[in-house]
C-alpha cells in the first residue's frame, strides 16, 4: 500500500525487491487465466479454435453487438437482474451479518454460543443440498420464480455472521460503549451510532465477499427461477452455453457476456479501495 | 400455486378455479377452461431451450388473443430436465415443456406431463410412426406432440476424403478400413472419435443396428441395453479405439472443435442438425463438409436412428390444457408455424408434410443439393425404441463407463453391460416391474 | 491507545471460550501477554460491560435467526426427512398413482455408508484437500504478509489480482481450463510435457483449480486480519531492531493464527464439499467420473438420476463428517496452538 510505503521504512527493508517480485508473481499466476476469457472475448467464432489460445483476435465489436442484440438485449436484463440480486443481496447479508456480531462479540446471554454455532452451522451443509428443499419451500408460500427466492436465502451467510463477530470484538472497544452507556444512550443508538461505524472496513470486506459469491451464484437462481427475464447472468449465460442438445453453444457470446461481467466487479473493487486503507480501529494513528 | 407478478396472477387464478382469497372476484369464472377456449383470455407459460420460440409465439399471441403463450428460454441439456421434474413435484411447473424424448417417459413416470391423446390424437397422422411412438410411449395415452427429431446421417470431409483417396463408406467394415487408412497416412489426423459424453449418440447407433434398450410387454418393462445388436456397436467402436486408429476426445469440448478447424478429424456420425453446430464452430469448414447415409452393418441395407429431438409436452397441474394442446397443435402442425420452426428456431420439423417441404439446404453445405432429400431418407429409414423411466440413470452410468473404457482401452461390452445393470437396479429399487 | 487495545485484547480472549473452538478474533494482544485461556474467571469490570443489554441482543440476533430458521433449518430438517422417504414404484410406473412415496427407514442412511464408490471418492478427495489446503492457505499467508509488509509496491494491484479469479463466472471456467489444460490448445504444453488431465495428474490440475480460485479470498481475509492489529505493536519490535521478516514471523504470524484457524477450518469443508472445480473438468476429460467426489454424487442423484431421496442421505453424511472433521481440527488445534500454560 503506497500509504505505508514511507522512505523511512523502506530504508529498513532486508530483502529488496523481493516480496514485491513474490506478490507480482502471484498476480500473474491469478491473473494469466483471466486474461484468457478476455483475450478469447475477442475472437471471432472462428478464430477461438484456429488461432493461437493466447493471440487476440478481431471478434470483439461483433461479439459485442451480437450479444447485445441477442434476444432483443436481454443480457442488459440479465446484468440489471445481477446488479439487484448481488447488490440487494451483499446489502442486506452485510446489515444482518454486522448486527449479529455485533450482538454476538459485545453482549453475553443465555443461549448465545448455541444461536452462534447453529449459525456457523449452516456452511455444513452444502448449497446443493439445500437448493431443492428452499426451491420445495419457497414453492409453498408462493414465492418460488420471484426476485425474492434468489434474494431471501442470500441475505444470512454464516461466514459473513463470523467474520461480523470477529471485526466486532476486535475493532469495538467495550470501553467507549460503556461511556456511551452512562452518556445515556441506548442499546440500539450504541450498535448504530457507535459500533457499526467502526467495524465499517471489516463490513466492507463482508459485503465484497458476499456480492461476488452472489454474484457468481448458480445453482439457488438455476432452481428457483423459471422466469428468463428474472435471470441473473450466470443462469443466462448458461442457457447460452447448454443450448441444448441440437443447438450449437455460443462461445463467443458466452465468453464475451463473462468477460463483461468482470467488469463491473473490478470497478466494484477499485471504488471500495479506499476503505482498504482505513485500519479497523479507525482513527488510531498507523 | 403460481407464482407470478399479482396483476398477472389474479387473472389466472380465477381462471384457474383455485381458492386462494380472490373467491370475492366475480364468480362466473367457469372451471378450466377444458372445453374450449371461450373461457376468457389465458396466459400459458413455456418452457423451452429452442432458439426464436419466442419470435412464434409472437406470432401466435397476434393471431390469438385469447390464449396468450409466454416463452421462457431455459438451458436444455441433463438438468433441465431435472429443473422441470422439481418444479412439477412443487406445483408449480410451466404449462408447457420442451420434453426430450428420452426424458419424456420420466416425466409421465413422475405425473408431470398430461395424456392429451383427446384434444390432440387427431394429429397422428401428421408424424411418422416412429416418432408417434416416442410421444406415446407404446401405450394408449399421448404424452406429448412431436416437434424436432433427429436422424442420423454420416457427415464427413469431402476435400480431405479426395486427399486421402478414400469414399464415403457404405458399410462399417469400411469405415474401418478408411479409419485406418487415414490414420496410417497421417498419425495425427483420425476419421472419426468415439464420444464416452453422448449417450443420445450412441443411443442412435446401437438404434441403427436394431437395438430395443426398452420394451413394455404387458405390465412389465423389459430392459435389454445390453442386447446384442449394441454389444456389436460397442465392441466395434471399442475395437478401433483400442487398435487406436479412432480418437477418444468427446463431442462438443474445446479440443474436439479444434481438431473439426484443423481437419483432424473427417467424420463425424450424427443428427441431421449437425450443420447448426459445424457453422458455429467450424466456420471455416464451409462447404468442405459433405453428407451422406450411415454406413450399414451389411452392405445394401438401409437403417438409421434418431440423436436428439424432443416434443412439446403438456402439465399435468396446467389448468388450460385445452387451449395449451391448442397452440401445440398449431405449432407442430401448421404449415406456417412449421417454417417458423425451421427458420426462426432453426429444427428439423417432425412433421412429415414440413419434412417434405424443406428444399434449400443449409448455408453451411450449400454444395449438398440434395440435403434434405438425403436427410428425408434417413428419418425414414431410422428406426427409434422407447426410452425406459430412468434414462437419467442408463445415461449417466453410459458416461461412467465408457469413460473409463476409452481411458483404459477395456471392452465396450462390458461398458455396456454395466449401463444394463445399473438401469436395472435402479427400476429394482423403485419398484418396477420388470420382465425376467 | 491502550484502553481501547485491552478491551479489544480481552473481548477477544473472552470469544476463546465461546466460539466453536478457540478462534477468536485476530487480535489475542501478545501487547497483553498470551491470549486468554478457555475457563479463566472472568475478570471484575468485564462483565458489567459485556452483559448489559437486556432483551437488545436477542432483538440484534432475530434477523439472523429468523432468516437461518427459514432457509436453513427447515431445509435441513426437510432434508433430514427426505433421506428417510423413497419411491415405491408399482407395474409400469405410468399410469396414475403408480408411484407413492413411502418410508424407506435408515435405508438411504445404510446404502451411502455401504457405499465402496462413495468411499473412494473420500479417499480422492482427501489426497486432493491436502494438496489445495497446504498450497492454498500457505499462499494466502505468504501474500497476506507481503501485503501487510512495509516494504512492497504495487500492493493495490496484486491484492485485486489475487482476488479476481474468484470473480471469473463459473460458466466460463470450464472453458477457461479447456483452453489452459487441453493438448492441443494449451499455452502450456511447450513448457509442460505432460497430459494435464490424466489419470496420474488430473488431482493436481483440479487443485490448481481450488489454489487458484481461493487464494485471493483467503488472503483477504488473512490481510484484513493483520490490519486490526494496531501499528504500535510493531514500532516497538522495530525499535528493538527486528526487521520485517522477523517481524512477521515473530509477531504477525501468531496474531493472525487464530484467523488462520478460521480460514483453515472453512477451506476444510470447503474441501470437504468440492463440487465446482472437478464439475468444470469433467466434461473434458475421461478420467473424472460423476462420483468423483461425494458432492458430485449429491449433484449426480438430485439432479440427473432423480433420487432426492438418497441426495439427502449422502448429504447428511457429508455434513456429519464435515462437521468431524472441522470440530476434530479445532480440537488438535486447540490443544497445540492454546494449550500452553
Amino acid at each position: 500500500m503506497a500509504a505505508v510505503t514511507t522512505p523511512a521504512r523502506r530504508a529498513r527493508r532486508p530483502l529488496g525487491l523481493a516480496p514485491t517480485a513474490v506478490l507480482l508473481l502471484g498476480a500473474v499466476y491469478c491473473l494469466f487465466p483471466v486474461s484468457w476469457v478476455l483475450v478469447a472475448a475477442t475472437k471471432s467464432p472462428g478464430e477461438l479454435f484456429t488461432t493461437p489460445t493466447l493471440a487476440p483476435g478481431t471478434g470483439l465489436l461483433d461479439n459485442l453487438t451480437e450479444l447485445l442484440a441477442y434476444r432483443d438485449g436481454v443480457f442488459w436484463r440479465w446484468l440489471l437482474n445481477t446488479v439487484l440480486y448481488a447488490g440487494g443481496g451483499a446489502l442486506l447479508a452485510t446489515a444482518v451479518a454486522a448486527i449479529a456480531g455485533f450482538a454476538l462479540a459485545k453482549y453475553r446471554f443465555p443461549g448465545r454460543n448455541l444461536i452462534f454455532n447453529l449459525l456457523i452451522g449452516g456452511v455444513l451443509v452444502p448449497a446443493v443440498v439445500l437448493a431443492v428443499p428452499q426451491y420445495l419451500l419457497f414453492s409453498t408460500i408462493g414465492l418460488a420464480d420471484t426476485y425474492w427466492a434468489v434474494l431471501l436465502p442470500q441475505m444470512l451467510s454464516p461466514y459473513s455472521i463470523y467474520l461480523a463477530r470477529i471485526y466486532a470484538t476486535a475493532a469495538v472497544p467495550d470501553t467507549l460503549l460503556e461511556a456511551a452507556r452512562l452518556d445515556g444512550a441506548g442499546e440500539a443508538g450504541l450498535a448504530v451510532r457507535i459500533a457499526l461505524p467502526i467495524m465499517v472496513p471489516g463490513l466492507v470486506t463482508i459485503f465484497l465477499f458476499q456480492f461476488v459469491a452472489i454474484w457468481n451464484n448458480f445453482l439457488l437462481p438455476f432452481i428457483m427461477l423459471g422466469d428468463d427475464g428474472k435471470f441473473p447472468l450466470t443462469v443466462g449465460l448458461y442457457t447460452l452455453l447448454a443450448a441444448g442438445a441440437n443447438q450449437p453453444s455460443l462461445y463467443n457470446l458466452i465468453l464475451t457476456g463473462a468477460a463483461l461481467s468482470i467488469i463491473p466487479l473490478i470497478a466494484l473493487f477499485l471504488s471500495m479501495q479506499r476503505y482498504w486503507r482505513t485500519d479497523l480501529s479507525s482513527g488510531a494513528l498507523r | 400455486m403460481r407464482a407470478r407478478p399479482l396483476a398477472a396472477a389474479a387473472a389466472a387464478i380465477v381462471a384457474a378455479g383455485i381458492a386462494t382469497g380472490c373467491s370475492s372476484e366475480p364468480a362466473a369464472a367457469p372451471r378450466p377452461a377444458e372445453t374450449s377456449a371461450a373461457a376468457g383470455p389465458v396466459t400459458l407459460t413455456y418452457w423451452t431451450w429452442a432458439p426464436g420460440m419466442d419470435k412464434i409465439a409472437k406470432v401466435w399471441n397476434a393471431a390469438h388473443p385469447d390464449i396468450t403463450v409466454k416463452v421462457s428460454k431455459q438451458a436444455g441439456g441433463d438438468d433441465a430436465s431435472a429443473k422441470f421434474l422439481t418444479a412439477a413435484k412443487a406445483g408449480n411447473p410451466p404449462d408447457l415443456v420442451q420434453a426430450e424424448y428420452q426424458h419424456l417417459p420420466s416425466f409421465v413416470a413422475a405425473e408431470a406431463v398430461a395424456d392429451i391423446k383427446a384434444e390432440v390424437g387427431a394429429s397422428r397422422a401428421e408424424f411418422s410412426e416412429g416418432l408417434w411412438k416416442m410421444v406415446t410411449l407404446g401405450t394408449d395415452a399421448v404424452y406429448g406432440l412431436p416437434q424436432d427429431s433427429g436422424p442420423m446421417m454420416l457427415f464427413y470431409r469431402k476435400d480431405l476424403f479426395d486427399k486421402y483417396g478414400i469414399a464415403p463408406p457404405k458399410t462399417w467394415d469400411e469405415y474401418a478400413e478408411a479409419a485406418r487408412k487415414v490414420h496410417k497416412a497421417d498419425p495425427k489426423v483420425y476419421l472419426g472419435t468415439f464420444s464416452s459424453k453422448d449417450p443420445g449418440s450412441f443411443a442412435g447407433l446401437a438404434q441403427q443396428a436394431g437395438a430395443q434398450w426398452w420394451s413394455i410387454d404387458g405390465q412389465s418393462w423389459k430392459v435389454a441395453v445390453a442386447d446384442e445388436p449394441t454389444k456389436k456397436v460397442a465392441d466395434y467402436w471399442g475395437g478401433l479405439v483400442k487398435e487406436g486408429v479412432i480418437d477418444g476426445i468427446p463431442y462438443f469440448t474445446p479440443e474436439w472443435n479444434k481438431a473439426l478447424n484443423d481437419g483432424r478429424l473427417l467424420t463425424w456420425p450424427c443428427a441431421v442438425w449437425a450443420p447448426g453446430v459445424l457453422s458455429a464452430n467450424a466456420p471455416k469448414g464451409k462447404d468442405r463438409w459433405a453428407v451422406a447415409p450411415l454406413p450399414q452393418w451389411t452392405a445394401g441395407e438401409g437403417h438409421s436412428g434418431f440423436w436428439g429431438g424432443s416434443s412439446v409436452a403438456v402439465s399435468a397441474k396446467s389448468p388450460n390444457k385445452a387451449a395449451a394442446a391448442r397452440f401445440i397443435t398449431w405449432l407442430n402442425t401448421d404449415p406456417e408455424a412449421l417454417r417458423l420452426l425451421v427458420e426462426e428456431a432453426a429444427i428439423y420439423p417432425a412433421a412429415g408434410k414440413a419434412q417434405a417441404a424443406m428444399t434449400k439446404a443449409p448455408d453451411y453445405f450449400a454444395g449438398q443439393a440434395d440435403f434434405w432429400q438425403q436427410a428425408a431418407t434417413a428419418a425414414t429409414a431410422a428406426r427409434g425404441f422407447t426410452f425406459g423411466p430412468n434414462v437419467g440413470v442408463t445415461y449417466n452410468a453410459f458416461k461412467d463407463a465408457f469413460d473409463q473404457a476409452v481411458a483404459k482401452k477395456t471392452s465396450f461390452s462390458a461398458a455396456v453391460q454395466a449401463m444394463q445393470d445399473a438401469t436395472v437396479a435402479d427400476m429394482r429399487k423403485s419398484g418396477f416391474q420388470l420382465a425376467p | 491507545m491502550t484502553e481501547p487495545l485491552t478491551g479489544a485484547a480481552r473481548a477477544a480472549g473472552s470469544g476463546a471460550d465461546t466460539a466453536p473452538g478457540p478462534v477468536p478474533g485476530p487480535v489475542p494482544g501478545p501487547a497483553t501477554g498470551s491470549p486468554a485461556r478457555p475457563g479463566r474467571p472472568p475478570r471484575p469490570g468485564r462483565g458489567d460491560a459485556a452483559r448489559r443489554g437486556g432483551a437488545a441482543p436477542y432483538l440484534f440476533l432475530l434477523p439472523a435467526v429468523l432468516l437461518f430458521t427459514l432457509f436453513f433449518a427447515v431445509p435441513i430438517c426437510y432434508t433430514a426427512y427426505l433421506a428417510t422417504r423413497r419411491i415405491k414404484v408399482s407395474g409400469l410406473g405410468l399410469g396414475r398413482g403408480s408411484r407413492r412415496e413411502v418410508s424407506a427407514g435408515l435405508d438411504n442412511f445404510a446404502t451411502a455408508l455401504a457405499d465402496g464408490e462413495l468411499w473412494a471418492g473420500w479417499l480422492r478427495v482427501l489426497g486432493y484437500g491436502a494438496l489445495v489446503l497446504a498450497a492454498m492457505l500457505g499462499l494466502a499467508v505468504l501474500f497476506a504478509l507481503l501485503l501487510d509488509s512495509a516494504t512492497v509496491r504495487l500492493a493495490r494491484f496484486s491484492r485485486i489480482a489475487i482476488y479476481l479469479p474468484y470473480a471469473v463466472p463459473g460458466v466460463a471456467a470450464t472453458l477457461m481450463w479447456g483452453f489452459l489444460y487441453l493438448p492441443s490448445l494449451s499455452p502450456l504444453r511447450g513448457l509442460l510435457d505432460a497430459d494435464l488431465l490424466g489419470p496420474g495428474t488430473v488431482t493436481f490440475s483440479m487443485a490448481n483449480i481450488a489454489v487458484w480460485g481461493g487464494v485471493g479470498f483467503n488472503m483477504l481475509v488473512l490481510y484484513t486480519a493483520l490490519r486490526a492489529v494496531p501499528g504500535e505493536l510493531y514500532e516497538a519490535a522495530r525499535l528493538d531492531g527486528g526487521g520485517e521478516v522477523r517481524i512477521a514471523l515473530r509477531i504477525k504470524l501468531p496474531l493472525l493464527m487464530p484467523a488462520i484457524i478460521l480460514t483453515t477450518v472453512f477451506s476444510i469443508i470447503a474441501t470437504i464439499q468440492v463440487f465446482a472445480e472437478p464439475t468444470a473438468l469433467r466434461p473434458l476429460t475421461n478420467t473424472i467420473g460423476s462420483t468423483w467426489s461425494p458432492l458430485m454424487k449429491v449433484y449426480r442423484d438430485a439432479f440427473v438420476t432423480g433420487d432426492l431421496y438418497s441426495a439427502a442421505a449422502t448429504s447428511i453424511v457429508i455434513a456429519a463428517i464435515s462437521l468431524v472433521l472441522s470440530f476434530g481440527f479445532l480440537r488438535v488445534v486447540r490443544d497445540r496452538a492454546f494449550g500452553e500454560g
